[in-house]
């Protein structure tokens, strides 16, 4: 299945501008979700927006560390307050509940996953997500990290997979035998992509530790 | 339709170390879980019995007892099944690492992800996946389309949740919890007993008895952590899942519920049941024995509804006494004879609900 991806979209946030980022694009900070699921939703709806459409949609993202440093932050919460975990930080439920605030935002979500792999097996998700195109219209596709304690900044990047060829959109195809291809991480293929979009007209092809995939302009 | 099957199961829970002597105390009289003080504090929980060292050790002990169980019923040449992929569905991994070793014993879900597959002896891909509750199902869905696509012949899907303070905590937060039993379905139920399991499921190309005919999901909005009271995206998922399996409602002989004993969970899974069947077919919960395994629980269910089906028996729903009349779901458990077709419901914290249709493939 030949799929098109939209409105590539690569997020950058300073801690301290966080809490700020999250109160400007939703009016405050949302109830019940930890920085995690902030940060994912974040940079999805930035996506969304750029992309537009309508149709079902599903949400697939993943991350090398996970909600690991908001699991961390949210047990020093409890344990300073002498209690033992604020309920929504207990599972591993912070990112995934993005799914379900993107889809109380009337997004019509049909089914998310959010997935934790290394960091050279980001193909296997727009992989998963060309599955999931035989059963909705558009998915969603992110890869978010939070910032460490070293500083660096929160990254959440996003571009939207569909069916539907549109102006603009490029057209994706697994290469089984890479040749030619840069080689390429969860943290840098999103925005590689969102950066050669429309600077040339020769195909992108970027490779992980497996399979790769060609990125061409449509038309 | 789906093209995979169901190879070989293997099951480490409450109900015993390994899944034939989780089938025969099933068989048996029902058993209260015990008030594990070191685990839930006030509250009951549905333990592995196996004690060892610290939190990673157990946990390490009990994959490798569960990987040699399935490893021997998979019948695979060594060099296929070290070559399996392996796809983990967790909601809490290895957090429970961290009442024994604080912070610098929490690790990534991935490595802890990569550490049980080493447990089983797997080196193909690792795939961690968290949905919450329904992880495990979300492990076997990325199970299938790798099948689907000729990738792998056999995926390892892994559903793994092990005991942990955290989130016996946080349900307790959220009051969900029951004070002395999980009662699916019963007029008395007042919450969710949570339980620990690690469930491996073999998903094959090559056929078996069971066969994987469609696995349907859905979100649910309502509210991050209960479904809308009409069941309507429930009846939706679950009238994908027959849609996709070729199914007409009068075909399904079983239904294994999601309930879990929680009051209003439970009505809304009712309202959709009764919303897609006229008659309701018969049903059965494994909550009240397992307790909710929750990322395990797709797997741990799965292993133990085919393990007691291929036995000739639907297993009792331990803690159901009294039907909820408004509720209108009465399990029933005894002979198996006739049951071809399931359908096995799982839902989830964040809205996430998926039906799965099973059919005896003789």
């Amino acid at each position: 299945m030949t799929v098109y991806l939209l409105a590539p979209a690569a997020l950058r946030i300073a801690p301290d501008d966080f809490s700020a980022r999250v109160r400007s694009r939703f009016a405050s900070e949302l109830r019940r979700a930890g920085r995690f699921a902030q940060l994912c939703l974040l940079g999805a709806q930035a996506c969304l927006d750029a992309a537009g459409g309508d149709g079902p949609l599903g949400v697939l993202w993943a991350s090398e560390f996970g909600a690991l440093h908001a699991t961390r932050a949210a047990l020093d919460e409890g344990l300073r307050r002498g209690e033992p975990a604020m309920p929504f930080a207990f599972i591993a439920a912070q990112p995934h509940l993005a799914g379900a605030l993107l889809a109380q935002r009337s997004h019509p979500v049909t089914r998310t996953a959010c997935l934790s792999l290394a960091a050279d097996a980001w193909p296997s998700l727009p992989q998963l997500a060309q599955r999931w195109l035989a059963d909705c219209e558009r998915v969603l596709v992110g890869w978010v990290e939070e910032s460490g304690s070293g500083g660096a900044a929160h990254r959440s990047d996003w571009c939207l997979l569909q069916k539907k060829m549109m102006p603009g959109a490029v057209r994706c195809e697994q290469v089984r035998s890479p040749e030619n291809a840069a080689a390429a991480t969860a943290e840098d293929w999103i925005p590689r992509v969102a950066a050669w979009h429309g600077s040339t007209n020769a195909p992108l092809v970027l490779r992980g530790s497996g399979d790769a995939w060609r990125f061409t302009l449509n038309g | 339709m789906s093209g995979a099957f169901v190879r070989a199961c293997a099951l480490a829970s409450a109900l015993g170390p390994d899944l034939e002597r989780a089938v025969e105390r099933l068989a048996g009289a029902p058993a209260v879980p015990a008030r594990n003080t070191k685990i839930g504090g006030a509250w009951p929980y549905f333990a592995i019995p196996v004690a060892e060292g610290d939190w990673r050790r157990r946990a390490e002990a009990i994959a490798r007892s569960v990987a040699e169980d399935l490893r021997r019923k998979a019948a695979l040449a060594p060099a296929q099944w070290a070559a399996l992929p392996c796809i983990v569905g967790s909601s809490s991994f290895s957090v429970g690492a961290w009442d024994d070793g604080g912070w610098a014993a929490l690790e990534p879900s991935f490595e802890f992800s990569r550490r049980l597959a080493r447990c089983f002896g797997v080196h193909g891909p690792v795939t961690a996946v968290s949905t919450t509750c329904t992880s495990g199902l979300s492990a076997l869905d990325i199970a299938l389309g790798l099948i689907a696509e000729g990738e792998f012949r056999e995926v390892l899907v892994l559903g793994a949740e092990f005991a942990n303070r955290l989130t016996v905590a946080g349900f307790a937060g959220l009051e969900l919890l029951s004070e002395t039993a999980a009662r699916p379905c019963d007029r008395e139920r007042d919450g969710l007993v949570l339980g620990e399991a690690l469930a491996a499921v073999l998903v094959s190309a090559a056929p078996a008895p069971w066969r994987i005919a469609a696995l349907a999901t859905g979100m649910d909005a309502h509210s991050v952590t209960g479904p809308a009271a009409d069941g309507a995206v429930i009846a939706n998922v679950m009238r994908a899942a027959m849609a996709r399996a070729r199914w007409e409602s009068a075909a399904v002989d079983l239904i294994k519920l999601q309930s879990g004993g929680g009051p209003l969970a439970d009505s809304a899974e009712a309202n959709a049941v009764r919303d897609l069947f006229a008659p309701v077919p018969r049903a059965v919960s494994l909550k009240g024995a397992l307790g909710h395994t929750l990322g395990a629980s797709g797997p741990a269910e799965l292993a133990l509804l085919l393990a007691s089906l291929a036995r000739g028996r639907v297993p009792e729903t331990w803690g159901f006494a009294k039907p909820d009349g408004e509720a209108g779901l009465a399990p029933s458990g005894g002979g198996a004879e006739g049951v071809r077709r399931v359908l096995f419901n799982l839902s989830g914290f964040g809205g996430s609900v998926m039906s799965l249709a099973l059919e005896n493939a003789g």
